[in-house]
């Protein structure tokens, strides 16, 4: 199962994660990151799977973790 | 490459860089080290970072600061086109509180939170209809301006500004001046004067703007409020239209990649990511200076020593993008750092893809035919900022067959 975990206080509002994969991440009224969905990238092989694993990668503060 | 005069070996920025080709010296330093030595202007010797992985690692790292703002030695010519002139208290005050890139941790991010909520990408997404209709309004702008016009002048620079205006809250009674003071070169005071003009104008009737929630925030004095707005008219006022002419310079050297975008404007979001790839505009960003010891690529950098990342060179490592000189609109550009990287990454870049997209969307469809007449793109570049910025010139086309 893969869970993804945001951090409010590392995140600098670049929106890269909301860019990439706008099913799963938003961005608040001061920018920073939303997760909207947990469990959006259940099937880590799957297209959401993927944008997930981008977000995660083009994040420039490291914010966005995937695990599992 | 120029000698050191003291003999030590160090090294400045070279100046036969072109915006669409950088200097060879960047390859062979790339090649040498990930850190190689560079001089700045105050005397200090300190390190360019070269490759992309060595890039991010010191842009992301806390253990740097943003103080002291020395700037690299280039023998490049600096050219910013700013008139200088005397600015009364307030708005001296307002710039040294708020000079976002020479802050760290805790006050910077207080800063860049007033501000973010504005440049999201939902912000982009809102402002879209509106930028794609000034997108068109200035593509018949360049068209009128003669069978040759330039195209930075009548069309990359009106929607820089426009835009600009529109997501600040800068009331459209007040542009013609904001581009006066701003894309032309206004003596500080009187840019001042026109922003407090327009925070006025925002306070008696507030919109869904940057002027109108800083107004709204109690937190921030009147003299951050000036300040934030004057260091965001300073940051996007010339990057968007360098961007979007020099990227044009780019498409058009090589036609057959115009064509691919003329055959099909979907690609257009991904050719933007490789237009601001392949058309860094930073030579260096603002340097970093280490406050302890910082192990990099298998050494130490010693605490006090100030690095400057090289974005120009990163967006070319060839460990990281295969064929790096190559442009190609088909590539899968993200992840370069033309934007930088960490907590001061570009606050305004999710606005600019909008931005890039409507114009070269609109440049794909609408003239099929442009060329290329010739443009100061193509020779070495002065520095428009001492950090080391290429300087946007004259790119003139022709070609409005529809
Ligand atoms: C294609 C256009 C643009 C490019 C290539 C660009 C590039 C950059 C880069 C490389 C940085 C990082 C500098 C460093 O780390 O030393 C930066 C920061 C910044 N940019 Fe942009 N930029 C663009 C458009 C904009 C726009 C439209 C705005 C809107 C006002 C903007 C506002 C800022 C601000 C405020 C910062 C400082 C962020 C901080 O220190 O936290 N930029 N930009
Ligand atoms: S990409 Fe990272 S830094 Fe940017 S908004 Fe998303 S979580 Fe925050």
């Amino acid at each position: 199962m893969m869970q993804i975990d945001v951090d409010r206080a590392v995140c600098v509002g670049a929106g890269q994660c909301a860019l990439t994969a706008p099913d799963v991440f938003d961005q608040d009224d001061d920018g920073l990151v939303v997760l909207l969905d947990p469990n959006a990238a259940e099937d880590p092989e799957s297209e959401g799977g993927t944008a997930v694993r981008d977000a995660e990668a083009l994040c420039p503060s490291r914010a966005i973790r995937v695990t599992g | 490459m120029t000698a050191c005069p003291l003999g030590h070996g160090a090294r400045v920025l070279p100046a036969d860089s072109m915006p669409t080709q950088p200097s060879a010296l960047f390859a062979r330093w790339r090649d040498a080290d990930a850190l190689v030595p560079l001089d700045f202007r105050d005397g200090h010797e300190g390190l360019l970072v070269t490759r992309y992985d060595e890039a991010k690692e010191v842009l992301s790292d806390r253990r740097f600061s943003q103080q002291p703002q020395r700037m690299p030695r280039s023998d490049a010519q600096l050219d910013d086109g700013f008139p200088g002139g005397p600015l009364d208290d307030a708005g001296a005050l307002a710039v040294a509180s708020t000079n976002i890139l020479g802050l760290d941790g805790e006050e910077h991010r207080r800063l860049r939170k007033a501000v973010t909520g504005r440049f999201s990408v939902r912000a982009g997404r809102t402002h879209r209809p509106r930028i794609a209709e000034i997108v068109a309004e200035e593509l018949e702008n360049l068209i009128a301006a003669g069978p040759v016009a330039d195209l930075l002048e009548h069309f990359a620079e009106p929607i820089s500004i426009r835009v600009h205006a529109l997501v600040l809250g800068v009331s459209d009674d007040l542009v013609d001046r904001y581009a006066q003071c701003f894309v032309h070169g206004a003596p500080p005071q009187d840019r001042h004067d026109l922003l407090r003009e327009a925070i006025e104008v925002r306070r008696a009737d507030p919109g869904e703007d940057v002027i109108s929630d800083l107004l709204a925030n109690d937190d921030l004095s009147a003299a951050e409020v000036e300040g934030l707005l004057h260091m965001l008219s300073m940051s996007g006022r010339d990057t968007v239209a360098f961007m979007i002419s020099t990227g044009t310079v780019a498409l058009l050297d090589s036609a057959e990649q115009y064509r691919t975008l003329v055959a099909d404007p979907d690609l257009v979001p991904g050719a933007v990511e490789e237009i601001v790839r392949f058309c860094t505009m930073f030579l260096t960003v603002f340097p970093r200076t280490a406050t302890e010891d910082v192990e990099i690529a298998d050494r130490t950098i010693a605490a006090g020593t100030t690095v400057s990342v090289s974005t120009v060179s990163a967006n070319r490592d060839e460990r990281r993008f295969e064929d790096p000189d190559a442009f190609d609109v088909r590539r899968d550009a993200r992840g370069h750092v033309a934007f930088g990287h960490g907590p001061h990454g570009c606050i305004g870049q999710q606005v600019a893809r909008v931005e890039l997209d409507e114009a070269f969307r609109a440049l794909v469809t609408r003239l099929p035919g442009l060329q290329l007449v010739s443009t100061g793109q193509h020779e070495p570049s002065p520095l428009a900022n001492p950090v080391a910025t290429y300087a946007a010139r004259p790119v003139l086309v022709t070609g409005w067959e529809r």
